[in-house]
């Protein structure tokens, strides 16, 4: 028995609920289908799917061994993808990209991670913005990045999404300073400096509506993104920036009024600003090579950039001209 | 002038969407396009091809469009208008379900059409016409359902997560309705000069096309009195789409079919509804120009 071929013929069937449908998804007529799922049934000693004139349920033995299923037919997925880079001459090579705004030690500790695991496997790192990644993933330049969302995901597989918060760089002497965590509404008035809206239109324009969402809305966007533009304006220019606490230098990151710089980073009440990085690679070609990196990639966040799972999702309001309801 | 395909790119890049657009000008076959023969997931602007089935079918006499339709309350699509959104027992006409399909694209009654007509028969509609990329695969509850099972338990709000995106069979032109920008405008454009149908069909699916209620995606980008907006729009979770004819008084008359998918996976998103009707205007106005 093909273990592979009929694992696929279950897991369609269980997705459907239906046989003719699945059979459809499987571009195969149904009564083949009907005979590969009796005869794994057979072979395993367990019955998968109820069926009924009208309908098909799985049974709870089925619910149990579906997880498994999955996974299997994802490590066959990777096997062959292995084998296609093994055929293709490239075993050696994993061409990978990392975000530009990531912490030195996040980039340090996945140089450090992958290679004690993977020896004979060589990196080519590329320092890359989403944008230019998924340019080369279309054009089958790049095996594995790590990318900022929300980005059009057409096409690709992901690691887990990972949230990396987002504090405040303020005077010192600004009145929200004192504070251990600063509301965003407590910003009203200052000017928001912010990376140019042509770089990455949709996270700028959903950075801006989550601070409205949250009561701020800067008199000003200013354009700036190098560390020290940004810096000057947050000293002279009555503006305020945002940025993670790992990439902070030590003299921002102090927080006794006395020392430090005349910049301060501060987190933000309820932390409602983040940026949300994922490991991503096009579909159907994530190898073993491609899983191991996006492990090392998802720890080294974790560990280095104190990036969490995303919390429970928001309340979500569907309107009448989504057109759809669930 | 700059490229006009080019500006197009640009205005959907610039509202933070994919997007696939063809246009093409019903008189005298001028055409542009960007994208125009990629594959892309209809959403409700299948519905029209439901609608165009239904006048075929009345015109040879297989179907009357009169005749009346029993809507119990138990047993309809979900959705969130129409009567998909209404509690009590309905009786209309078949045409009136047909006008509630377009105007507000009530699910529950685009279901009813297809329990009548079958999938098969609007597939051979399109076929007919000649849409190579065209083809129906499921119902609006069939393709709702496997929504509700890629997305899991964690129901619609599951729908913001990327990773659920990307697992979604309905976002698959491949396994789910589809369809082509430029399949779009050539139905659009049979439909205008009553080649689809007879004269008097054809009038009455222009005239039901022209009762769309939605304001926010292609007739926004036509603020002007004197033209006219006829269209259907089609939505998923990071997919907005609409085809339409545009209509000058001058008598000029425009199919444009504009397909998206955003990248933000939130489900308000007013400026990517909006590109639709830039996109579709910097078109318009590239085929009128002298």
């Amino acid at each position: 028995m093909d273990l592979v071929r009929h694992l696929e013929c279950f897991v369609a069937v269980a997705e459907q609920s239906h046989f003719g449908r699945a059979a459809a998804e499987l571009g195969i007529a149904q009564p083949p289908l009907s005979q590969r799922i009796q005869r794994l049934e057979r072979e395993l000693g367990v019955r998968l799917f109820e069926r009924t004139s009208r309908q098909v349920t799985i049974t709870e033995a089925g619910t149990l061994l579906l997880a498994e299923a999955r996974e299997l037919l994802a490590r066959s997925e990777a096997f062959m993808a292995t084998a296609r880079r093994i055929r293709d001459g490239e075993t050696g090579l994993l061409r990978v990209a990392l975000l530009p705004d990531l912490a030195g030690e996040t980039v340090a500790a996945v140089l450090a991670d992958f290679p004690r695991h993977h020896a004979g496997l060589e990196l080519e790192l590329h320092e890359l913005s989403t944008a230019q990644q998924l340019a080369r993933f279309a054009s089958q330049d790049l095996d594995v990045g790590v990318i900022h969302h929300p980005c059009d995901v057409t096409g690709l597989e992901l690691g887990p999404v990972l949230r990396r918060e987002l504090g405040v760089l303020l005077p010192r002497s600004a009145a929200a300073a004192a504070l251990d965590e600063v509301p965003l509404a407590s910003l009203s008035g200052y000017d928001l400096i912010l990376f140019p809206r042509s770089s990455a239109p949709t996270l700028y324009d959903d950075l801006l509506t989550t601070c409205a969402r949250n009561g701020f809305t800067p008199a000003a966007v200013r354009h700036g993104q190098g560390a020290s533009f940004v810096r000057g304006l947050v000293l002279s220019a009555g503006a305020v920036a945002f940025g993670p606490y790992d990439t902070q230098p030590a003299d921002v990151r102090e927080r006794s009024a006395d020392a430090g710089s005349g910049v301060v980073w501060r987190p933000l009440a309820g932390a409602p600003l983040a940026w949300r990085h994922s490991v991503a690679w096009p579909k159907g070609r994530g190898d073993a090579a491609v899983g191991a990196f996006a492990d090392a990639a998802t720890h080294a966040l974790r560990t280095t950039a104190g990036a969490r799972a995303e919390a429970a999702p928001r309340p979500l309001h569907l309107r009448p001209a989504s057109e759809y309801w669930l | 002038m700059t490229d006009t395909p080019a500006r197009i790119r640009a205005a959907f890049a610039e509202a933070g969407v994919t997007g696939w657009l063809h246009a093409l000008d019903i008189d005298s076959g001028a055409q542009l396009g960007a994208g125009a023969d990629q594959l892309v997931c209809t959403a409700s602007v299948h519905k029209l091809c439901l609608l165009v089935t239904l006048h075929q079918l009345a015109a040879t006499g297989a179907l009357d469009l009169a005749e009346p339709v029993e809507c119990p309350p138990v047993g309809r699509t979900a959705g969130p208008t129409g009567l998909a959104a209404m509690l009590d027992p309905v009786r209309m006409s078949v045409r009136d379900v047909a006008y509630l399909m377009m105007a507000v694209s009530d699910n529950a009654a685009a279901d009813l059409l297809l329990g009548r007509v079958g999938l098969d028969a609007v597939n051979h509609t399109t076929q007919r016409l000649g849409l190579g990329g065209t083809h129906a695969v499921h119902t609006f509850g069939e393709l709702f359902a496997t929504i509700r099972r890629d997305a899991g338990p964690g129901g619609a709000r599951a729908l913001t997560d990327p990773h659920v995106i990307t697992r979604l069979r309905a976002l698959d032109p491949a396994r789910t309705n589809r369809s082509t920008p430029r399949d779009m405008t050539r139905l659009l454009g049979a439909v205008w000069r009553d080649e689809a149908c007879t004269p008097e069909h054809g009038a009455a699916i222009r005239r039901i096309l022209g009762l769309q209620v939605w304001p926010h995606r292609m007739a926004s980008g036509f603020p002007f009195d004197d033209v006219h907006v006829a269209g259907k729009t089609g939505s998923l979770p990071t997919v907005r789409n609409e085809v339409g004819v545009v209509e000058y008084p001058d008598g000029g008359r425009y199919a444009v079919a504009v397909f998206t998918r955003t990248a933000n996976t939130a489900a308000t998103l007013p400026a990517a509804d909006a590109v639709i009707g830039t996109a579709a205007r910097i078109a318009v106005d590239a085929l009128r120009a002298p």
